[in-house]
């Protein structure tokens, strides 16, 4: 029940932000408003909003996801422990980020930034019994630190360079100063790189991309709010707000679609050996965010917005699908995350969820660009663009989208189709063997499991599935071995989740369909527009 | 104007109040806790209400001035008054001891000794933040080092005899090269000492002179403060002593080594401070970056934290090295926020060792479901310390920041490659104070011992922890509420730097 007033909240603030953008795009202007937040005789920090058409898609996208995501986890953490300081978190979260969306200085930029990484950390951390938990919530707040030491030094540098933290001010002066050559060009491009670093870390990107995978160790609903939609969006938002000065730096914008582009393969091929489902689809997030950082990189600053709203949608359905099937598994499995999220387990779930099962298939065909859903139109732009850019990153990112069809089909089909493996992991023929795989090309006959395993070990997953028992709070947790394999009728099977959790995939599955319409221009009057181009103009002359 | 002496009742009523707990009758601790709390608040209500009404904050002079002789012969005056520069210390004091007390609750042992030797202290360090005289400060300097070294040899852990020697002879080395610097100043140039610091600030000295007398006071403070390498009595310290003595030092008396830094290396001896100050960023940088990678190797909780107050006096170090106003506020800022954040964290460790027993950090682990409000002040507080946004120690390091960015004395690369090391004792600070609260209460834990039922922490300790956030995020929130004290002073003193 506590959920409601988060909702509620959440809601309202979404019409405000539904309200900003119909204004936006009606009369495109920017709003500024700033209040002094400390004044000295020699320093002042201010503190304001600043609204333009990228702050208002940000908000729109956070809260419409937020409050899906919201009711949600009302049916999904009602269980748990934690379900108050859950939604404390998460409105903590949602707060920090849409401080962060409406910042109108670098300084409350960074202080949001920060903050968000904080509620991250928090969220990750969540379940902190166990270990992996405890270690994974460390990795993501040290990995983003060194992100955030950048981004702190970048502010340092450009305040020096610029003497000024807002937006509009340091755009014009540093715009005056390129253009009178008044800047040191190796100092600039430093300190523009370091800016870059704080994005690269909270969107994994290359390198600092190894906080993502062990992120999956919170609550599903937070995976699908943070590491789908908001959190590692707020790197993408950040270059997308400082492109007009990255894109008078000429080696910068090679840099970041350099970095955008080697993130492409490095997710999709990380991807595509994972048993985890969870990691699976957060290895393929940080492959389409490379796509969207990229685009911007090459300047197309349209497609990576709009790739970044229809992957928020589709991304946050698979996600909260994937939370599905986890919820029901539990109850097969037990609640280990190595068990209940483990693909090795599940198959043949189209007959047992058969809601979640389309709402998975709808994001996977999205995510995999087929034509009327909402992927398709923003990665075929990225794709158009980037042919334009250079061709061999349109070939790296071409094949990529390929891979990216592999990969989710590999986890579609191993999750909804064949049998459920639950009940046959003794009928393998070599019971004693500690190792059990899938491999890269899916299960192969659960008798001949191991014959071919020499052959690809590198293709091979394996994981170390007994004998390991599993403790929370000092109890051992009861380990499903089926013994009597005999009876059928001992044989339990995943149920269907409530319908509080179906309604808000429902809702996404329609905008995961629709919400590509936002880019397909309605011809009116021999006005070739569509809403984000109207949206997105201004920003662009910015 | 205003005659009455508000500043000697303040210093003296601690003191004097503490001594009557001698002729208490004999009725339990109960009864000397309770007066111990009453005096301690009754002063501090008394600081802010003469601070309230008769302290003026555009002011940058010398305010609730006194000025009695006390001993002719070599004109020794007992001069007290405060200003923008002590304030701030002054009321951390009063606050930070009123919680201290509160938080000794459970010494038992010689109870009444304790308790006169905290009220004491509380009349040595205000006594020396408000201090007008050279020898004044000397003397309450000195002074305050006595109920400091027994309540370290006297309450705490095993090896206390050995902490509290080993800060007895760092510290009363120090003050050699104090009393030193201390008479040199006072009987330079003139027949008669002038002791004075208004005086003193206007006199000049010929340079080397003064880069001796520098030095002097330098090794005195940095051994208070700590600066590397002086600091290693702390660690030992820190771990032995009972938690409330631990906030009185963290929160405190390493901010008296910075307070006489500003206060005399900076304000008296300007030539030798601008000579001085790239040593001093050299050495601050060198210490944040040390500290917090030193604080990593760290087994024992409290000498984890030891370490991190080490490595967070550097950024106070920098910023008075940075000669700007900035750097200069963010140092006094760093000083009153890392007096709350340092305090609260040692009070948090104190009451979980209270409940463990366990001293070093890789037996503890799991203790988060069962005590989860002090689970929840301490991760707030390793995030204050860690400098996240919204809390003091962010406002305070970014401003130091801002000092050495905006510092017109040194050239751009070595401001860059300073920037650059502090910046990289960001990414090392939350590796050390998150794994610490997560070694501590992340995961798992089986108690072998069938009494492993804990209690949380009690509206006594929950009143102390969350007194000492309530003004860190206050601070972090709107940073005006002390640096609207110190600003007009700050200015007063940089002035010397760049008209004289």
């Amino acid at each position: 029940m506590w959920a409601f007033p988060n909702i509620l909240l959440l809601s309202i603030v979404m019409i405000f932000s539904l309200d900003l953008s119909i204004q936006q795009i009606n009369g495109s202007s920017i709003y500024q408003y700033v209040w002094s937040w400390t004044i000295n005789n020699d320093f002042s920090f201010e503190f304001g909003y600043f609204i333009d058409s990228l702050t208002s898609i940000m908000s729109i996208l956070i809260t419409t996801v937020g409050i899906f995501v919201l009711i949600y986890s009302e049916n999904y953490m009602s269980h748990d422990e934690g379900y108050l300081r859950f939604f404390a978190y998460m409105s903590l979260f949602n707060t920090s980020m849409l401080g962060l969306v409406t910042s109108c200085n670098l300084i409350q930029i960074y202080i949001f930034w920060e903050l968000v990484g904080m509620c991250s950390y928090l969220l990750i951390g969540f379940w902190f019994t166990r270990p992996a938990a405890a270690n994974a919530c460390q990795k993501e707040f040290v990995t983003n630190r060194i992100g955030d030491f950048g981004l702190l030094l970048g502010i340092l540098g450009f305040f020096w360079i610029t003497g000024s933290f807002e937006f509009q001010d340091l755009f014009e002066i540093f715009n005056n100063l390129i253009y009178n050559n008044e800047v040191h060009f190796l100092f600039v491009t430093l300190c523009a790189s370091l800016l870059f670093a704080g994005a690269v870390a909270k969107s994994a990107q290359f390198p600092l991309h190894v906080w993502l995978p062990d992120a999956m160790e919170g609550p599903t609903p937070i995976s699908a709010l943070i590491y789908a939609a908001t959190m590692v969006a707020a790197g993408i938002f950040l270059v997308a707000r400082l492109l007009p000065l990255f894109i008078v730096i000429p080696y910068i914008m090679n840099l970041i679609s350099l970095i955008g582009i080697i993130t492409v393969l490095l997710g999709a091929t990380l991807a595509l050996a994972q048993n985890d489902i969870k990691r699976g689809l957060a290895y393929s997030t940080m492959s389409q965010l490379g796509y969207m950082m990229s685009a911007l990189g090459m300047g197309s600053y349209r497609a990576a917005l709009f790739h970044l709203i229809t992957h928020a949608y589709s991304k946050v359905l698979l996600f909260l699908a994937s939370g599905s099937i986890i919820h029901s598994m539990e109850a097969i499995v037990g609640y280990s995350p190595e068990k209940s999220q483990n693909m090795v387990f599940m198959g043949g779930l189209r007959k047992h969820v058969p809601v979640t099962q389309i709402a998975f298939l709808v994001g996977t065909l999205s995510l995999c660009g087929i034509p009327p859903l909402a992927c398709f139109w923003s990665k075929d732009e990225i794709l158009s663009d980037s042919w334009l850019y250079s061709p061999i990153f349109a070939i790296i990112a071409w094949s990529t989208a390929g891979l990216t069809a592999f990969y989710m089909f590999r986890i579609y089909l191993l999750t909804f189709e064949g049998h459920l493996n639950v009940h046959f992991q003794k009928y393998s023929g070599k019971k004693s063997s500690s190792f059990y795989s899938i491999k890269l090309w899916g299960k192969e006959e659960q008798k001949i499991i191991n014959r071919n395993f020499r052959l690809f070990p590198l293709l091979t997953l394996t994981m170390n599935n007994n004998e390991q028992p599993y403790t929370i709070g000092g109890k051992k947790e009861a380990r499903i071995t089926i013994t009597n394999f005999g009876c059928k009728k001992a044989f339990s099977y995943p149920h269907e989740s409530d319908n509080t959790m179906l309604f808000p995939m429902l809702i996404l599955l329609l905008f995961t369909l629709f919400v590509g319409a936002i880019a397909i221009p309605f011809n009116q009057e021999g006005m070739h527009l569509d809403i984000l181009s109207k949206l997105l103009t201004p920003s662009i002359n910015l | 104007m205003n005659y009455f002496p508000w500043l000697t009742i303040i210093v003296f009523l601690p003191i004097s109040a503490g001594s009557l707990l001698f002729f208490l009758p004999h009725k339990g601790n109960k009864l000397i806790k309770w007066y111990t709390i009453c005096i301690c608040i009754l002063e501090l209500l008394l600081t802010t209400y003469a601070f309230c009404y008769h302290f003026r904050l555009d002011d940058p002079l010398i305010q609730l001035a006194e000025d009695y002789k006390w001993i002719n012969f070599f004109d020794f005056y007992w001069r007290l008054g405060i200003d923008g520069l002590s304030i701030g210390p002054i009321l951390l004091t009063g606050f930070i001891t009123t919680l201290a007390t509160l938080a000794a609750w459970p010494v038992t042992r010689d109870s009444r000794l304790f308790h006169f030797l905290m009220l004491a202290m509380y009349s040595g360090q205000i006594g020396s933040f408000s201090s007008r005289d050279l020898l004044l400060f000397f003397i309450m300097w000195e002074f305050e080092l006595i109920p400091v070294y027994l309540l370290l040899s006297m309450w705490g852990g095993k090896k206390r005899l050995y902490s509290a020697t080993k800060f007895i002879l760092y510290t009363a080395g120090g003050s050699v090269f104090l009393l030193i610097g201390v008479l040199g100043l006072g009987l330079y140039g003139s027949n008669e000492p002038t002791l004075n610091f208004e005086t003193l600030a206007n006199q000049s000295y010929p340079v080397a002179l003064e880069i001796i007398f520098y030095i002097g006071f330098l090794i005195a403070f940095a051994v208070k403060s700590p600066i590397i390498p002086l600091h290693t009595w702390l660690p030992d310290t820190h771990g032995e002593a009972h938690y409330s003595t631990c906030m009185l030092l963290a929160g405190i008396l390493l901010k008296m080594g910075a307070y006489g830094l500003v206060r005399i290396n900076m304000e008296l001896l300007p030539h030798a401070h601008s000579i001085f100050s790239p040593w001093l960023i050299i050495v601050g940088t060198m210490q944040i970056i040390y500290a917090a990678s030193t604080s990593l190797g760290q087994r024992n909780l409290k000498k984890r934290i030891a370490y991190s107050s080490v490595s967070h006096m550097g950024f106070i170090i920098i910023g008075i090295g940075s000669i700007t106003d900035t750097g200069l506020n963010g140092a006094i800022l760093q000083i009153i926020s890392h007096g709350f954040i340092g305090a609260a964290l040692f009070f948090l460790a104190g009451t979980s060792y209270d409940r463990m027993r366990l001293v070093y950090l890789d037996e503890m682990g799991g203790m988060a479901v069962s005590i989860p409000k002090i689970f929840t002040m301490f991760s707030i507080l390793s995030m204050a310390s860690l400098a996240l946004p919204g809390m003091s120690g962010f406002v305070a390091e970014l401003i130091v920041f801002f000092g050495i960015i905006t510092s017109q004395k040194y050239f751009l690369m070595p401001k860059i490659l300073i920037t650059f090391v502090m910046a990289i004792g960001m990414i090392l600070t939350p590796i050390y104070s998150l794994s610490m609260s997560r070694q501590m209460f992340y995961g798992y834990k089986l108690f072998n011992a069938p009494s492993s039922y804990f209690f949380d922490s009690g509206p006594r300790e929950l009143f102390v922890s969350i007194s000492i956030f309530l003004p860190v995020i206050g601070i972090g929130i709107y940073p005006d509420f002390v640096l609207s004290l110190s600003g007009e002073k700050v200015e007063t003193i940089l002035y010397n730097y760049f008209y004289r």
